[in-house]
């Protein structure tokens, strides 16, 4: 379990909140996607989550942030990084080795792991991100998408409880970004991992996630399940968050009284809507 | 307009990265070029401002071949809007920036002042301000200035809403509508299917290094070949409208079957709801 209680965090250097009465729990296993405006507290958000904030950034920190059984003020960032993975929003920032299996292995080797278990954990790192075909290749002969799914596959091989993702498709192509979240879910299902998502591309987050939680100007302004959240398409459009086409073509359906259901999240599902109202 | 013409490009002389690809560019298009990670999309651009040269065949600006043109005989046609705002700021103020190119071709006259002062009161910048210092949407929309602020006849656009929150993005895209609209001949690669079917006119898709479909925007969006070859999903409303009429062949001759934007959805469905009360369609 993950636990935001009246979180609010003011940056030392800053004169406003960059967070205010945050409250949020995440289940184990759960699939958060988290999304808002450009500066509406996202990345701010990770950081608490992650324990970059206190740890590294200073400033005026109110409530709790509890990961585990860790309260993150307290817990050391070395303890807090056992417990959860992250990966930057910029992959080039992250890597540290020119080989792909040496990237894999610095944070392995750094966490201590007995070297009778690296092998494994290396192995089914890079087989669970479907890379292991490049695990001899330099870092940097790779594409965007296969550099993601190396940083994705370092972490993953610690074996977090909790994985935390700053915009991991941001360079990606559709199929890779699709690829991506698919290994994602899959991962996160077979290990009960959590995994939390900042993401602008809406319609894959309303595709995959179990949760969506909007920020606006520093607070929660949603929190729920996708579709119940994308009911309210004319607000989010409002605070400058995207909603997926399909859901937008359910919410007009509603107001114009061609249908009474609930809102949708996928193509799929418009596509079942749409046969209702032809029906 | 910009020719390729059997061109082939490689960056180690041994790969190619391109492979025999030939299509036309006219004035005044707004082409978009789709296809994934490694399609060869970038490369393209690259050989469009000269960037990179052909291994094979020739790439022509207005009929010359970019081998016989020096960069900044180039740079003065062609704009070039890198994926990543930081790699093309190099200025310590906003001013200076948007000054830059005018600068490096010696023709930072009254006119280019004034073409500055312009530019900096349309896109409400604060001149004085430090550009690594502005927020990641503002440094992708200083960067799109400092290209348009040069009036080349075409812009080349990399990926140029990448990064970018929706707000941010409907605001570069309806800056670069307004300039197309205003007869530069936009180029611009983009993997949200989204913007391209609200933007483009045209689309070229690329799949390992080869050009696979080439044709009006939705044309292409909806060809399931095109899709299938370059791993692409066309926007959602055309998504929706192939497969209601996979359901039912006899919609293919209904506006379900042309919508391509919500509203147009929307209306086709109330229509076809409305016909179906009135008993007139089965």
């Amino acid at each position: 379990m993950l636990c935001l209680k009246d979180f609010s965090f003011k940056y030392a250097e800053s004169d406003r909140f960059a967070l205010r009465d945050i409250n949020l729990a995440v289940p184990d296993g759960c699939f958060v996607g988290i999304t808002g405006a450009a500066g509406s507290g996202k990345s701010t958000l990770t950081y608490a989550m992650n324990g970059i904030i206190p740890h590294c950034y200073p400033g005026d920190f109110f409530g709790s942030v509890i990961v585990g059984s860790l309260d993150t003020v307290d817990a050391s960032l070395t303890d807090i990084s056992r417990l959860v993975g992250s990966v930057c929003q910029d992959i080039d920032s992250q890597m540290v080795a020119s080989i792909v299996e040496d990237e894999v292995l610095y944070g392995l080797e750094n966490f201590g792991v007995r070297t009778d278990e690296v092998e494994v954990r290396l192995t089914d790192a890079l087989e669970a991100m479907g890379i292991a075909d490049l695990r001899t290749r330099t870092i940097d002969s790779l594409s965007g998408g296969q550099k993601q799914k190396v940083a994705l596959a370092s972490i993953i091989a610690l074996r977090p409880k909790v994985l935390l993702l700053d915009e991991p498709t941001a360079e990606l192509d559709p199929a890779s970004s699709l690829a991506v979240f698919e290994l994602l879910r899959e991962y996160a299902h077979h290990h009960q991992t959590t995994v939390i998502v900042v993401e602008q591309k809406i319609a894959l987050l309303a595709d995959f996630a179990d949760k969506l939680v909007i920020v606006e100007k520093g607070r929660i302004r949603f929190d729920g399940a996708p579709a119940d959240v994308l009911a309210h398409s004319e607000e989010l459009l409002e605070i400058g968050v995207n909603v997926p086409r399909a859901t937008s073509l359910v919410n007009g359906l509603r107001q114009r009284g061609l249908y009474r259901g609930s809102a949708v999240r996928d193509v799929d599902e418009a596509v079942a809507v749409c046969e209702e109202v032809l029906a | 307009m910009i020719e390729f013409k059997a061109v082939s490009a490689s960056y180690d002389d041994e790969m190619p990265v391109l492979k025999d690809v030939s299509f036309t560019i006219d004035d005044g298009d707004f082409v978009a070029f789709v296809g994934t990670n490694g399609a060869g999309k970038s490369t393209t651009m690259r050989l469009m401002n000269g960037l990179l040269k052909p291994t094979a065949g020739e790439v022509l600006i207005d009929g010359v071949p970019t081998t016989q043109l020096k960069t900044s005989q180039l740079a003065a046609q062609v704009g070039f809007l890198f994926q990543n705002p930081d790699r093309q700021i190099c200025c310590n103020t906003v001013r200076d920036e948007l000054l830059f190119g005018f600068r490096a071709q010696g023709r930072a006259d009254a006119h280019a002042e004034a073409r500055v002062d312009a530019i900096i009161e349309q896109f409400g910048f604060d001149a004085d301000a430090e550009p690594f210092l502005l927020n990641r949407g503002t440094r992708q929309l200083l960067a799109l200035a400092s290209i348009i602020v040069m009036e080349t006849p075409y812009v080349v656009l990399d990926e140029p809403t990448t990064g970018l929150d929706f707000r941010e993005c409907a605001k570069v895209m309806d800056i670069i509508a307004q300039l197309h609209a205003h007869g530069t001949t936009v180029i611009m690669v983009c993997h949200d299917m989204e913007v391209v079917g609200d933007y483009a006119q045209r689309v070229i898709a690329m799949t390992a290094g080869r050009v696979v479909a080439d044709g009006p925007t939705f044309q292409v969006l909806c060809d399931r070949s095109a899709l299938d070859a370059t791993h692409l999903l066309a926007p959602q409303i055309p998504q929706i409208s192939m497969a209601l009429v996979e359901n039912d062949p006899a919609r293919a001759d209904t506006a379900l079957a042309r919508a391509n934007t919500v509203d147009e959805m929307l209306d086709a469905l109330q229509a076809q709801e409305g016909a179906m009360s009135c008993g007139e369609v089965s």
